[in-house]
C-alpha cells in the first residue's frame, strides 16, 4: 500500500531547499509511528518521492508526496499521525491510500497551478497578460543543462487569469516533455510590458495537475 | 531607533545566502505569546544558526526557560556576514527566530559563551539590534546576561556585561528569571534589579566590582564596590544531574546543522584530571545519568524529534559506569529503526571493544581519539593516563570491527615540550598504520584513513596550565613546520592544523583582564567578527586594535605567571583551589601523574562543597 500526500509549505518555509524539505519530511514520517517502509542496502532511508521540487523561495498550497508503507493503515489514522508530527509551517492537508501499482505521482504530473502577486511595476505587468495570450508565439531564453536554448513557451502557458489588483493565477507545463518556469513568464510579461528587468513578485505553487488539469492527488 | 519590518526582511531573504538559517518554522519551536508572558528571553548563540542549533547547552536552557508558564524564550543567532551588512544597510534589528521581534524588546538577553573568539560577535549582535554595547550606556532597554565555560574569566567582557552566569545554568537560570520578573512587578529601577540578581548563588554583576593595577600591569587588587556583590563568585552545581531537567524535544533544523542529532548527556564532570583541559576542572565533580533515565530521554527524544543518530555527550564517556549496557539497550531498541548510535570523546583507556562493536551494528562512524601528545612524559607532563600500548590495543581492536577511518588530534606549544615531542607524534601515527596493516586483509576494512590534527596548546584559568605562558607565533610556526616534515615522512597520514594567530587571539582572551575589553572594542570598529571562520579572521584588525589600545598581546599570550599574582579570574571559586592547581602544575613540571580521583581523593577542592563529591 502507498499513501499520497498532500502538504502545504507555508511562506514561512518558501526558503527551506527541495533537500532539507526531504530530510524534514523524512524525520516526521519517522517521529510519526505510521508503518514507513525502509529502502534495503547499507544506509537504509525512507522511500519517500515528491511529485515535484518547489523552487527554493516559492511556497506550495498543495504538494503531493508518494510513501511506500510497509503495513496496512487507515487514511484518517495515518493523516492524524502525521499531522500531529508536522510543525505548524508544514501542514498535512489531506492523504489518500492507493495500491502499489498505483502510477508514482512524479510519472502523472503534467502542469501545476501557481498565483502571483506582482510587487513592481505591478500595472504594467497585469495590462500585458492579454497581449501575450494573444501571440501565437512567445520566445524566452530558456536555461538547460548545455547552456541557454530560445523556446517557444507560448504552447506551455494553458492560462492566465487576472485575479486584482494585483495578483494573477497562471496554470503552465510541468513534466518531463516541457516545463515553463514562472521566471521565464515573468521575462515574457515584462518583455511585453517593455520593461527592461523582471520585476519582484512573489509566486505561490497552488496545485500540481495531471492529464485533464485533473488534480495529481485525485487521478 | 530600529524598526522592524516583515517586508523588508522578506525581501532581504531573497538576497542573502541560505536563509533558512532566519526564519525559523522548525519542528518543536517553542511558540508562546510574546506579550503574555512576564519575563521575555532571548537566547543568544554568538556564531551562526548551525553552529548554535549543534549546542546542547542551548537547548537545555531553551527548554527549562519555556517550561516556566510565566516565561517566554526564543533563540537568536550571530547573521552572517551578508546577512548582517544587509541588516545595517536596510537599518533592520536584529531579532528572534520564534516570534520575530527585534532583541532590544526583550526583558533579558542571555548570550552563552562557548569559545573566546566568538566576543565579537557579542558586541555585533547587540549592536545590530540597535542595544548600547556598553553596559554603562544602558539605563533601560534589556538586561544583559552571559554564562557557558568562558564566563569563569568574564574580564575581558566586563564592561559590555550586566550579569554574567557562572558554572551549571539548569537551576540558576530558573532563580535569574524569576528574580527578573519579581523585579519587574515590584517596580525596581535597574540599579535595584542588578542588586537583586547579583545576591543569587553564581551571579557576578562586574559593575559592583573594581579592579586596580601595580606598575607592572598585573592586577593589585579586585574587590566588590557594593554591599549587594559577594567578594568571592561561587560557581553553582547541579546536585543531582539524573533529576535535573532534560528537555523531552529538541528543535529540529531545516538546514543541517554541525551536530544534527539526539545528544543525550550522559555524565558531567570528569576525574582524569588532563592538566590542559578546562572542561575537566570546570565541571566537576562528577555526575552521572542512570540507565533508566537516559533511555526514557532516548524514546522521548525519538519520538519528538525522528532523528536517525543518536550520540553519548560526556567529557569521558567511556568512564561511565553504564556504558556497555546503555549502548547495547539503545543498539537493540533503535537498530530495526535504523538509529545509529555514535560514542564522541572516548577516552583510549576507556575503550570497551563490546561497545563499539554494538555502535557499529547499524552505521560506522569515523573513530576520533585524542593521544594529544607523543611521548609518554609529555602525557605525562599533561596527565593524560594513556600508553601507546592503550593506544594502539584500542585501534588494532577498531581496525578488527572494521573502522578504517582514524583521526589523531595532538596538541604543540605544551610546558617543557621537545623536538623529541614532536617526532613522538610521527611515530605514533606510524605505529597506528602498522597496527592497521597487522589486522589481516580479510578481516579489515578498506581504505584506511588516517588524520593528523594538530592544536596550538592555549592555557585556561582553572587549569595547572594557567601560570605558563604560550609559545610565541614564530616558535608555533616552527613547531607546526617541523611537524608537517615529520609527518610527510610517513605514508599515508593528512595533516592539519589550526591558525596559530588564532590561538594567540584565544590566549589573549582567556587569561586576559578588563583591559582586554577595550582591545575588544576596537577590534569589533575595526571590523573584526567571526573571528573563529578562518576566512574572516582578520588578523591586522586585531593588531591595529592592540597598538591602538597600547595593549600587548604578550602580556597576556606568553607570559609566564608567578605563584603569587592576583589572577583576573581569582574572585571566583569554581570549585577547585589555587592550592590544588598549583600542586599540580609543579608536578608537571617534574613529569609525576596524578591518578583518577575515583581511585582516591587528590584534594581537589570540590568536597568543600557538601555532598557533591561522592566517594565510589
Amino acid at each position: 500500500m502507498k499513501m499520497l500526500v498532500v502538504f502545504e509549505k507555508k511562506e514561512r518555509l518558501r526558503h527551506v531547499s527541495h533537500l532539507d524539505l526531504m530530510r524534514a519530511m523524512q524525520r516526521a514520517l519517522r517521529r510519526s509511528g505510521v508503518p514507513i517502509a525502509f529502502s534495503q542496502g547499507f544506509n537504509p532511508h525512507l522511500l519517500v518521492t515528491f511529485a515535484a521540487p518547489l523552487s527554493v523561495g516559492m511556497p506550495g498550497l498543495r504538494e503531493v508526496m508518494e510513501v511506500p508503507l510497509s503495513a496496512e493503515i487507515s487514511e484518517e489514522e495515518f493523516k492524524e499521525k502525521l499531522r500531529a508530527a508536522l510543525p505548524p509551517e508544514l501542514p498535512c492537508v489531506a492523504v489518500r491510500a492507493v495500491e502499489d501499482r498505483h502510477p508514482a505521482p512524479m510519472a502523472q504530473l503534467f502542469a501545476a497551478g501557481y498565483q502571483i502577486t506582482v510587487q513592481e511595476h505591478v500595472e504594467e505587468i497585469l495590462a500585458a497578460i492579454p497581449s501575450l495570450l494573444a501571440k501565437e508565439n512567445v520566445m524566452a531564453l530558456k536555461k538547460t543543462k548545455s547552456g541557454e536554448k530560445l523556446t517557444d513557451i507560448r504552447p506551455m502557458i494553458y492560462e492566465i487569469k487576472r485575479l486584482d489588483e494585483s495578483r494573477f493565477e497562471c496554470v503552465l507545463a510541468l513534466c518531463e516533455a516541457a516545463t515553463c518556469k514562472v521566471e521565464l513568464l515573468m521575462d515574457a510579461l515584462a518583455a511585453e510590458a517593455g520593461l527592461e528587468a523582471r520585476p519582484r513578485y512573489l509566486a505561490v505553487r497552488t496545485q500540481l495537475l495531471g492529464k485533464d488539469f485533473i488534480p495529481l492527488e485525485l487521478l | 531607533m530600529k524598526v522592524f519590518s516583515a517586508d523588508r526582511l522578506e525581501r532581504l531573504l531573497d538576497t542573502v545566502l541560505k536563509p533558512s538559517r532566519y526564519t525559523g518554522g522548525e519542528m518543536n519551536a517553542v511558540i508562546k505569546p510574546f506579550d503574555q508572558a512576564d519575563v521575555t528571553f532571548a537566547f543568544c548563540f554568538p556564531d551562526s544558526y548551525e553552529v548554535g542549533m549543534s549546542h546542547l547547552g542551548i537547548k537545555i536552557l531553551y527548554d527549562i526557560i519555556n517550561r516556566q508558564p510565566w516565561a517566554l524564550c526564543e533563540r537568536a543567532f550571530m547573521p552572517w556576514p551578508d546577512m548582517a551588512d544587509a541588516m545595517r544597510k536596510e537599518d533592520l534589528p536584529l531579532f528572534s527566530i520564534e516570534s520575530r521581534t527585534p532583541l532590544d524588546r526583550f526583558d533579558i538577553v542571555g548570550f552563552t559563551l562557548q569559545y573566546e573568539m566568538s566576543y565579537t560577535n557579542v558586541l555585533e549582535m547587540l549592536d545590530l539590534a540597535g542595544i548600547p554595547l556598553y553596559s554603562r550606556d544602558r539605563q533601560n532597554g534589556p538586561i544583559i546576561m552571559a554564562g557557558g565555560p568562558c564566563a569563569y574569566n568574564p574580564e575581558p567582557l566586563a564592561p559590555f556585561v550586566d550579569v554574567f552566569q557562572i558554572g551549571d545554568g539548569e537551576e540558576m537560570m530558573v532563580e535569574a528569571i524569576a528574580c527578573v520578573r519579581k523585579c519587574k512587578q515590584e517596580g525596581l529601577s535597574r540599579l535595584d534589579t542588578l542588586r537583586a540578581l547579583a545576591k543569587i548563588e553564581g551571579i557576578y554583576v562586574p559593575a559592583f566590582y573594581q579592579a586596580s593595577y601595580n606598575n607592572d600591569g598585573t592586577l593589585a587588587a579586585f574587590a566588590p564596590i557594593d554591599d549587594a556583590a559577594p567578594a568571592v563568585v561561587r560557581k553553582r552545581i547541579v546536585r543531582d544531574l539524573d533529576s535535573a531537567a532534560y528537555p523531552e524535544a529538541f528543535v529540529v533544523p531545516y538546514t543541517e546543522a554541525i551536530h544534527d542529532r539526539i545528544v543525550l548527556e550522559i555524565m558531567r564532570g570528569c576525574t582524569k584530571g588532563c592538566r590542559f583541559c578546562q572542561a575537566g576542572m570546570l565541571y566537576r565533580p562528577v555526575r552521572e545519568r542512570s540507565l533508566e533515565t537516559l533511555l526514557s530521554q532516548a524514546e522521548k527524544l525519538e519520538n519528538a524529534t525522528g532523528y536517525e543518530e543518536m550520540s553519548l555527550s560526556s567529557l569521558s564517556s567511556g568512564d561511565y559506569t553504564h556504558l556497555t549496557e546503555l549502548v547495547c539497550a539503545l543498539t537493540e531498541r533503535y537498530a530495526e529503526r535504523k538509529i545509529s548510535v555514535s560514542l564522541p570523546s572516548m577516552r583510549i583507556d576507556s575503550f570497551v571493544k563490546q561497545s563499539l562493536e554494538e555502535a557499529q551494528k547499524v552505521r560506522k562512524s569515523g573513530l576520533t581519539l585524542a593521544p594529544e601528545a607523543g611521548t609518554q612524559r609529555m602525557r605525562d607532563v599533561i596527565n593524560k593516563g594513556v600508553t601507546e600500548e592503550d593506544l594502539i590495543r584500542a585501534v588494532t581492536d577498531a581496525f578488527e570491527s572494521g573502522w578504517s577511518t582514524v583521526k589523531l588530534y595532538f596538541m604543540i606549544g605544551l610546558p617543557t615540550e621537545t623536538d623529541e615531542d614532536l617526532q613522538g607524534i610521527g611515530n605514533l601515527a606510524r605505529d597506528v598504520i602498522n597496527a592497521y596493516f597487522t589486522v589481516p586483509r580479510s578481516q579489515r576494512a578498506k581504505g584506511l584513513r588516517v588524520t593528523c590534527s594538530a592544536s596550538t596548546f592555549v592555557p585556561k584559568p582553572f587549569t595547572p596550565f594557567q601560570w605558563q605562558g604560550q609559545d610565541e607565533l614564530p616558535q608555533i610556526r616552527e613547531k607546526q613546520a617541523r611537524l608537517g616534515d615529520i609527518l610527510h615522512q610517513v605514508k599515508g597520514v593528512n595533516f592539519n592544523w589550526h591558525e596559530p594567530e588564532l590561538s594567540m587571539l584565544e590566549a589573549c582572551f582567556a587569561r586576559g583582564d578588563r583591559r582586554m575589553a577595550d582591545v575588544l572594542y576596537a577590534a569589533w570598529k575595526n571590523g573584526c567578527r567571526m573571528d573563529g571562520w578562518t576566512e574572516f579572521l582578520n588578523y591586522e584588525g586585531w593588531m591595529k586594535a592592540f597598538q591602538d589600545c597600547h595593549v600587548d598581546p604578550a602580556f597576556y599570550a606568553n607570559r609566564v605567571r608567578g605563584e603569587k599574582e592576583l589572577l583576573p579570574w581569582d574572585f571566583i571559586d569554581a570549585g577547585v583551589t589555587k592550592a590544588f592547581l598549583w600542586r599540580e602544575w609543579q608536578k608537571a613540571l617534574r613529569a609525576e601523574v596524578t591518578p583518577d580521583c575515583r581511585k582516591g581523593c587528590q584534594g581537589c577542592g570540590l568536597k568543600r562543597f557538601e555532598g557533591v563529591c561522592v566517594d565510589r
